[in-house]
Order: structure tokens, then C-alpha cells, then sequence
């Protein structure tokens, strides 16, 4: 009952993993992170990387856990350029961006450093 | 040497599949995570963290490494694993996605408490037999062998059955155990209590620490801490791997280096060398599998250029696999 969820409201507001899969849609949400106090998490993945699926849980259970912060998943397949820009050479690669600039990175799976960096960056 | 403690040397296992279909894509890496965590149930141990690029995933294993690539894993557990428990599973997994076994090799050191190991390791017989039940007869060029050493307690045991003769491979394996390792440098594998970190990022401390980070400047690392002590990694490079696990507790104190090498590139000799001088042990063993023998004097060279001595150097053929040679080092402290 209550308030009306403002229909401005992003998805990953709802504690969601939002899956970018054009550059259009990549270069507005970078845009958005430059104008935007709120913390973005780039999780860089691959279809056929067995520990991306193996994260992928908890990279959901992050989201839900973390609403004030933005999540971003990027296919390195659909998106070559954009994991070349950032240098992805190994899955998953999760990059923090605050203000469209990169706070800090993890490769492999590391939940418990991510769950750690994300605290640390969020506000 | 304690009476007993963890047990540092790892049981390795390596199954090469392949596909009637030439067209199979991701092959091996196509299997769900839950199936793997499966077979790694019946083995004792879980996954700790992972990697993976365009060529394979790694997984750092409560109990050292899995890598699979699309027609072939490796698994090294160490303790009291029951790593061979993961055969039929894992040739029952890749039949489901039309892939068939045509490689199995299995190779071991020898453990500093053998009987705190249970069925099927309480012997290399009974694991030689545990392997014959459970692979299929088509492997039919089989070969099991105990490598001595000048040291009673180091030899090298290979088991290795294949479809096909073995013939000349680009790429090599190097499997290198190191025990009595210095206590100095052992004690930088170990937690401070309070630390304020987490398994990732004191591991990745330690792999600064140590100059670990160094040794292949080139590859990506995944790394993890134990808690109170101990610590795995992975380097994954191209198509390659590289692998170090610690035991650092003195009285049974063991780190393993394990690489692949390429008959066209790499300095594996000079990786080694960089591996062996972040433990300083009292004695080191190098396996190679299929590596020429320039490459195996290469490695000697490198070892010995630590003060470290070459005390034997045997080898045997394989059928399957091609030329295993094994060679034990021991520092002027450890003279025998």
C-alpha cells in the first residue's frame, strides 16, 4: 500500500541487474553515472564463462542488497568495444564507477571483496 | 617432520575428451555449475573463487584447482580428497554433450602421511586399480609406474591410459613440490588475526607480498587466503594456466608449482626458477610430461642457480603420454 513507484525510476532501482546490450544504451547509462552521485557496478561477463554464471547469483543478491546502487551487466561479445575500453581481459571483471570515473576493479570471483568495495564506495 | 598434519602433496588428474561432431563449440565449459559442484561434492571440496577467459575457466578449490577447457580437465586436490571418486562422474558429464574420452592421466608425488589417506589412495596399487574398474577398455594403451628418486620419500607416480599412441605434443607439463619450506618466507602464507580482510584481498596481499605477482607478469591471478593459514592461486595466460598452493605449517610445510609450457614460447625454465625461490625449500621435485629433454636441462640449470642441487634425475615412457622425467633438488642444508 502506500506510495506510488515513480514511473522515472530506473529498474535497478528495484534492486535489479540492468543487462545493456546496444552502445546507445551504454553511452546513456555512462552519461548517467557522470551526472549522478550513485555508485555503478559494471559486471563484465561472458556466455560461455563458467565462473560468470557461477557469480551471477550473487551478483543478483548484491543488487537487492545494495538499492542505492547501480548494476550493469555488459556481454563481452555484444559490447567488444566497450571491454577493450576498459580492458577486460578475463571474466568477470567488475568495475566501480563513481561520477563516470573507474574507483576501483575486481577480476575472478570474489564475492566477499566485492560485497567489501561496493560498502566502501557507495556513498 | 610431524607426526601428522595436512597433507600438502596433491593427486592430479588430467581427462582429455573429444567429439565425433567437429562442431562443438564451448564443449566441456557448456556443463552447468550445479553439475560441477556436484562431482566436486563427491571429491570433499567446493569452489573458493574462479576465472575464466576465452580459452578456459579456472576455479580455486577449497582444496587446490579445476580447469576446464572445451575437451579437457585438470583437477589437483590435495589433503585427504578422494580426487579419483571424480572420474566416472566427469566422463558421464561429457557424454551427455556427445564428448568422449580418449586421454586420462594420473600422476601424484608421495605423500608425507600416506595412511591418514583413505580408499582408493592407501596405495598406488589400489589406485591403479580404482582407475582400470573405471575407465572404459578403449584405453587400452595403459601404463601405471612408480619414478624413484635418490630419496626414498620423494617418488613420482603416473598412471596414463589413452585411445591412441601418444605422439609429439606442443605443450608440456611441469608439476614441481617443494617441502621443508623456509619458515620465513612461510610465514608471510599466514593470517594475522584482525586483519579487517577477507580471503580475496589478503590473498591478493600475499601474492604482492611475495613477489608471486611476478613469476608470469603477464597473466591475469586469482588468489585466495586461508584461514589461519594457507593459500591457492591461479594465472591464467592465453590458453595457459599456472597454479601455486601452500601449506605453510612448519613440521609438514609444502607449496606446488605447476605450469604449461610450449615447445615455441615461454621461459617455463626462468618461471620455475622465479616459483622456487619465493619458498626457498630444503627440497624440490620437477615432473615434466612431455617436455624434450633440452627443456627438462633447462629447468635443472635454472633450479640449481638458487643453490639448489640436482640429486636425480630419472624418467620412463609412456605409451599414453610420452616421456615422464623426475628430477629431485635438495639445498646444501638438507645435504643427504
Amino acid at each position: 500500500m502506500g506510495a506510488q513507484v515513480s514511473t522515472q525510476q530506473r529498474s535497478s532501482d528495484h534492486g535489479e541487474v540492468l543487462s545493456v546490450h546496444s552502445l546507445d544504451k551504454w553511452n546513456t547509462q555512462f552519461q548517467n553515472s557522470k551526472t549522478s552521485n550513485k555508485l555503478m557496478v559494471i559486471d563484465f561477463s561472458a556466455a560461455w564463462c563458467g565462473p560468470c554464471k557461477f557469480i551471477e547469483p550473487a551478483v543478483h543478491d548484491l543488487a537487492v542488497e545494495f538499492t542505492d546502487v547501480d548494476f550493469i551487466k555488459i556481454d563481452i561479445d555484444e559490447l567488444p568495444d566497450v571491454a577493450k575500453d576498459f580492458d577486460v581481459q578475463a571474466m568477470p571483471t567488475f568495475v566501480l564507477l563513481k561520477k563516470g570515473k573507474e574507483r576501483d576493479r575486481i577480476v575472478g570471483v570474489k564475492k566477499d571483496e566485492l560485497h567489501r568495495l561496493i560498502e566502501k564506495h557507495r556513498f | 617432520m610431524a607426526v601428522s598434519g595436512f597433507e600438502g602433496f596433491e593427486k592430479r588428474l588430467e581427462l582429455e575428451f573429444s567429439c565425433h561432431d567437429p562442431v562443438f563449440g564451448i564443449g566441456l565449459r557448456e556443463v552447468d555449475f550445479n553439475s560441477l559442484e556436484q562431482v566436486l561434492h563427491l571429491v570433499q571440496c567446493t569452489v573458493v573463487s574462479a576465472l575464466g577467459n576465452q580459452h578456459f575457466d579456472s576455479y580455486v578449490l577449497s582444496e587446490s584447482s579445476l580447469f576446464v577447457y572445451p575437451t579437457k580437465i585438470i583437477i589437483k586436490t590435495c589433503g585427504t580428497t578422494q580426487l579419483l571418486k571424480s572420474v566416472q562422474p566427469f566422463i558421464h558429464l561429457a557424454r551427455t554433450l556427445n564428448l568422449h574420452i580418449v586421454a586420462l592421466r594420473y600422476t601424484r608425488g608421495s605423500f608425507i602421511f600416506p595412511q591418514a589417506q583413505p580408499h582408493p589412495h592407501t596405495s598406488f596399487h589400489e589406485e591403479v586399480v580404482y582407475l582400470e574398474d573405471n575407465i572404459p577398455a578403449n584405453l587400452c594403451y595403459r601404463k601405471a609406474s612408480v619414478i624413484p628418486s635418490k630419496l626414498t620419500s620423494h617418488s613420482w607416480h603416473v598412471f596414463s591410459a589413452a585411445l591412441v599412441e601418444y605422439s609429439d605434443d606442443i605443450l608440456y607439463t611441469v608439476e614441481v613440490c617443494m617441502t621443508d619450506l623456509d619458515q620465513t618466507l612461510a610465514r608471510k602464507f599466514f593470517r594475522h588475526p584482525n586483519d579487517g580482510k577477507n580471503g580475496d584481498s589478503a590473498g591478493r596481499e600475499m601474492t604482492e607480498a611475495t613477489g608471486i605477482n611476478r613469476i608470469n607478469p603477464n597473466a591475469q591471478i586469482c588468489d585466495f587466503a586461508f584461514d589461519p593459514c594457507g593459500y591457492s592461486m591461479n594465472a591464467i595466460d592465453g590458453d595457459r594456466y599456472s597454479t601455486i598452493h601452500v601449506t605453510p605449517e612448519d613440521g609438514f610445510s609444502y607449496a606446488s608449482f605447476e605450469c604449461v609450457g610450449s615447445v615455441y614460447d615461454g621461459d617455463i625454465a626462468d618461471m620455475v626458477k622465479k616459483a622456487v625461490k619465493v619458498f626457498c625449500p630444503g627440497t624440490v621435485s620437477v615432473a615434466t610430461t612431455s617436455a624434450s629433454n633440452e627443456m627438462c636441462m633447462r629447468i635443472k640449470n635454472a633450479v640449481e642457480q638458487l643453490g639448489i642441487k640436482c640429486r636425480s634425475w630419472s624418467m620412463d615412457e609412456f605409451p599414453a603420454a610420452g616421456t615422464v622425467v623426475f628430477q629431485t633438488f635438495t639445498s646444501r642444508r638438507n645435504r643427504i
